[in-house]
């Protein structure tokens, strides 16, 4: 520690501390513009200037100047005040005083400062830059005439986005933030520039001129997209929710989002919403009353009672703990049956059967924490980074800040590839599991296996035939990551999962923990196995026991089951089948023969316009509860907004059909999350209050063991290509379809190629193709890189139009033919 | 006893060779003096409505009567879409005026205000430009 003296106050820092975080930490406001906590410092603007004793004669940058023992330092002396008000002068010079149309009045450091500095006058003139305005994306609008180079913006998007779209161009006066060769912005949109620059340089597009920042009403919440949990604060005004406020404070990520959660909110508002409960009357969905839709409901879910093998239900990972509690005590409990499930039954089998056998818990045995605490991340799938890009982030931030080491193990190269130091080891898609028996073996031949571990022999004979070339990669490459795997003070995988990843599934999982506690990288900090499912509540929903148990079908099963009569009843909440599913024809027919199905959902999706009832829902800005984030993170959402027409919150719906069909009735969801609290372990002891802004973790007891896991063989068919499907960075299952925002960005189904294929088929980036299998065909854009190997295609699952999952039947990997149109 | 009442006749009858204080109304109309603060009115400015919506005559206003909403035009300037004030509510306290940084906005010396129906107390966009 290092003692310092800050106007008068006696302070006791770290000594890798500056000036600014020891004023900071004694409660001293130090004015600042170009410095930000999250980022390198950098001390350009000279807003910070302070006076210190040692150093007399001149001004000293508070942002960029660390601290000495017995430092004595004054921070507004006249002198300072003098400085500053110069600072403020030379940059109100070219700046223009827009304010009445600029969108950061009322939110603008630069504003604040010269209100606080009484900066009235200027003692110089000079002309006012005209730069172009850039209005060419539909999300960011950049006017650098009001830029004050701060660099914020570049080191945002360089530091922590790993993007690198800005950087200064030109010198002296003539300096400006620049995009590539000048042109307009092409990025990922994720906005994080956006949310730091201090001035109205660069402006959300999407919030353009709707409000001012004090006029808007600004509630807590959780982004309603990935398993992440970023937590974001909304701003709404007169019953919509009008932009995301960065809050640098807020969550583990510091207030950083993905474009999905800065840009992604205006689904909320969406003309598009159901705002009246629909019944289907001779064939067409009329408007009807709550009344009349949920006594339709009831009496059907009634007379499922005495045949509960006839009724199923699937809700959507998206509802929030109190909702899916309230779903599974409904259908397990008052109705009776076993029928129920929260996606695909594949997709989060990675938990609900992996992690037990595994582990012994149904969750990740690591939180996101241990992502920056460990000193080699083995990443499998390389879009850990657009499956839950603030992860991404993480990951970023502890390769280049903390020099951890970065393996990736993928079936195609992403942004995760390109970082410092990173090694990326491709393999033939649907071999996961095969490599990870290959890493195991390579591990135990080796001799690194750890001391004592039960079931080894059972694995060794499991592992015996895993050779690198089963899993398609070269033995070297094994052994390597073998050896550092194993040989890293702390190792952590990390694996995504969801719907739209065929493979990753209970073997996977079992797989993947194999080589975790093979190793003993696992049950301490740093270290381990982060199963990231695919939603907001993906983790919630499995702790709610939101899976089939005993002789309960899974979601495939329920599907089959619809199709040949056995299912005469289906519940659907916030789920889209049609889309998500795989093999979309088959799920068609089986919904088509289903005798009764409601769904409640925001929008008339492809499901809810099959439906016999349809229930308009509430989003997560119209309702209040929990969502438990992929590192088990139990965070509170707030209501922020008003229901939306008639729409009523999946707890309100579950709610008045368990009381109508004579099950418990609750007044609010607090009552529930009391009831969860002394029913589901892990929760025990927790409160909705008590959970504050940040939320808690809760514990996990790991009882580890080895269970081998079998890998398919998935040998390359000739003349054909491998059909990959997965998330795409913008969208998050299907609800992102009806956000402007990714919708501006990647509006369209599309089909990614490698190069070299592309020209053998003589495709063009952009051009119409046809992907066909075995279960059919689709149509949809094609994009040409070198992201993926040759021989492999990407498409995301997410889209109604051109929808992938026409063309896949839930096998691990899907052989097609690409033609172009 | 006496006296008093004389004293009262008295003014009474100078009363009646005075000019009378009350106006005609509505034949005959008051001088409205400078400063009065009547009915708004939205400055024009190059044949469209000075204000740039802002929204500092909502946030100043007391009576929360006034109610904007900005858009975007063709050449991505930012204009008054919506702009509109709620009569029935407004105090006539001329905050609105103060806070507008282009003036946009005044006061007229219009004040025959009484209507109807509530709706008609709604001063819209069109009804609040300046009359050419
Ligand atoms: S939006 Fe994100 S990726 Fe794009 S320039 Fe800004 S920080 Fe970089
Ligand atoms: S655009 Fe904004 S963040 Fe970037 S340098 Fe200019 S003022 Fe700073
Ligand atoms: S990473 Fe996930 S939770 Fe975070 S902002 Fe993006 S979509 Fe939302
Ligand atoms: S005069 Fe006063 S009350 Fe009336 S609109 Fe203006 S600010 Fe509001
Ligand atoms: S203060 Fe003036 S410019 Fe601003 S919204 Fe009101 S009238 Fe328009
Ligand atoms: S904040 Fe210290 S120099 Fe900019």
């Amino acid at each position: 520690m290092v003692n310092l003296t800050i106007d008068g106050k006696q302070v006791a820092v770290e000594k890798d501390a500056t000036i600014y975080d020891a004023a900071k930490a004694c409660g001293i406001k130090i004015p600042i513009l170009c410095h930000d906590k999250k980022l390198h410092p950098f001390g350009g603007c000279r807003m910070c200037l302070v006076e210190v004793e040692q150093m007399k004669g001149r001004l000293i940058p508070a942002c960029t100047t660390p601290v000495t023992e017995g430092m004595i330092v004054q921070t507004t002396t006249d002198e300072i005040v003098k400085a500053r008000k110069l600072v403020l002068e030379l940059l109100l010079l070219k700046h223009p005083i827009d304010c009445p149309v600029c969108d950061a009045a009322g939110d603008c450091d630069l504003q604040n400062l010269t209100y606080e500095y009484k900066v009235n006058m200027n003692r110089f003139v000079d002309e006012k830059f005209n730069h172009e305005i850039d209005y060419e994306n539909p999300l960011i609008e950049r006017d650098m005439n009001r830029c004050i180079h701060c660099g914020k913006c570049a080191r945002i998007c360089d530091e922590i986005v790993s993007y690198g779209a800005y950087t200064f161009i030109n010198r002296g006066i003539e300096a400006k933030m620049g995009t590539e060769f000048d042109g307009p912005l092409n990025c990922e949109f994720c906005g994080s520039c956006v949310s730091v620059c201090p001035v109205g340089a660069l402006n959300s597009r999407p919030f353009k001129f709707k409000a001012r920042w004090w006029a808007l009403q600004k509630t807590k919440s959780v982004c309603s997209y990935c398993g992440t949990g970023c937590q974001l604060t909304l701003g709404s005004k007169d019953g919509k929710v009008l932009t995301t406020i960065y809050d640098e404070n807020q969550g583990f990520h510091n207030g950083q989002l993905c474009t999905r959660g800065r840009f992604g909110y205006q689904f909320v508002n969406s003309d598009k919403r159901l705002t009246a409960p629909m019944i289907r009357k001779n064939g067409n969905l009329q408007e009807a009353t709550w009344e009349e839709a949920l006594a339709e409901v009831t009496s059907r879910l009634s007379a499922g009672k005495s045949d509960p093998a006839s009724v199923a239900a699937l809700a959507t990972p998206r509802l929030t703990n109190e909702e899916l509690y309230l779903f599974g005590k409904l259908f397990r409990g008052t109705v009776g049956t076993d029928n129920i499930d929260h996606s695909a039954g594949y997709a989060h089998e990675a938990l609900t059967k992996g992690a037990v056998a595994s582990f012994g818990v149904a969750a990740s045995p690591a939180e996101i924490a241990d992502v920056q605490k460990s000193n080699l991340l083995l990443v499998v799938k390389s879009d850990a980074y657009e499956t839950h890009p603030v992860i991404g982030f993480e990951i970023n931030l502890g390769v280049k800040r903390k020099g951890i080491a970065l393996r990736i193990v993928s079936d195609k190269k992403g942004k995760l590839t390109r970082l410092p130091g990173a090694k990326t080891t491709v393999h033939a898609p649907g071999n996961e599991v095969a490599l990870f028996n290959a890493l195991c073996k390579s591990v135990i031949d080796q001799g690194l296996a750890a001391e004592g571990v039960a079931g080894l022999d059972a694995l060794k004979a499991a592992v015996a035939d895993a050779t690198a070339e089963k899993a398609g990669v070269t033995a070297e490459e094994i052994a390597a990551i073998a050896k550092e795997f194993a040989s890293a003070e702390k190792a952590l995988i990390i694996l995504p999962i969801g719907q739209g990843y065929p493979g990753h599934n209970a073997a996977l999982a079992n797989a993947a923990a194999n080589l975790a506690i093979l190793t003993g990288q696992y049950g301490k900090e740093g270290a381990g196995l982060l199963i990231m499912g695919e939603k907001n509540n993906s983790q919630g929903a499995v702790d709610m026991g939101i899976y089939p148990k005993g002789t309960g079908l899974n979601a495939a099963a329920i599907i089959d089951g619809c199709a040949n009569g056995n299912i005469k009843t289906l519940f659907v909440a916030g789920e889209n089948p049609v889309v998500s599913y795989p093999n979309r024809k088959k799920v068609e027919k089986a919904l088509e023969n289903v005798e009764f199905m409601v769904v409640s959902d925001l929008f008339l999706t492809e499901t809810a316009a099959m439906a016999d009832v349809v229930l308009p829902a509430c989003s997560f800005a119209e309702k209040s509860g929990t969502f438990t984030s992929l590192g088990r993170r139990v965070q509170n959402v707030r209501k922020a907004i008003p229901a939306v027409g008639l729409a009523k919150s999946d707890f309100d719906i579950l709610n008045a059909l368990s009381q109508a069909l004579g099950g418990a009735r609750y007044n609010n969801q607090g009552e529930v999350f009391t009831e969860i609290a002394a029913n589901v372990p892990a929760y025990k002891g927790l409160t909705q209050a008590g959970l504050k802004d940040e939320g808690a973790v809760y514990p996990v007891a790991l009882s580890a063991k080895l269970v081998p896991a079998a890998a398919q063989a998935s040998a390359p068919v000739a003349g054909k290509l491998t059909l990959v499907t997965g998330s795409a960075l913008y969208h998050c299952g299907t609800m992102s379809r009806f956000g402007e925002g990714p919708m501006y960005v990647c509006p369209d189904a599309y089909a990614e190629l490698n190069v070299a294929d592309a020209a053998a088929l003589k495709v063009a980036e952009g051009d119409q193709v046809t992907v066909t299998s075995g279960t059919g065909a689709v149509q949809v854009v094609a994009k040409v890189g070198k992201r993926v190997p040759q021989g492999v295609v990407f498409s995301p699952y997410h889209f109604g139009e051109g929808s992938v999952n026409t063309i896949t039947d839930g096998s691990e990997v899907t052989y097609v033919t690409v033609a172009k149109k | 006893m006496i006296m008093p009442l004389i004293k009262g006749l008295q003014i009474t009858i100078s009363h009646m060779f005075k000019k009378p204080v009350t106006l005609q109304y509505p034949t005959e109309r008051p001088d409205v003096k400078p400063g009065f603060r009547g009915l708004h009115a939205l400055n024009v400015s190059h044949d469209k409505a000075k204000c740039v919506a802002c929204y500092l005559c909502p946030t100043v206003c007391p009576a929360k009567c006034i109610t904007v909403e900005a858009g975007e035009d063709q050449n991505h300037d930012k204009y008054a879409a919506k702009y509109e004030i709620d009569m029935l509510r407004c105090i006539f306290c001329g905050y609105c005026v103060e806070a507008c940084p282009v003036d946009a906005i005044r006061m007229t010396e219009q004040f025959e205000l009484a209507n109807y129906s509530r709706a008609d107390f709604t001063y819209t966009k069109d009804r609040l430009l300046e009359k050419k």
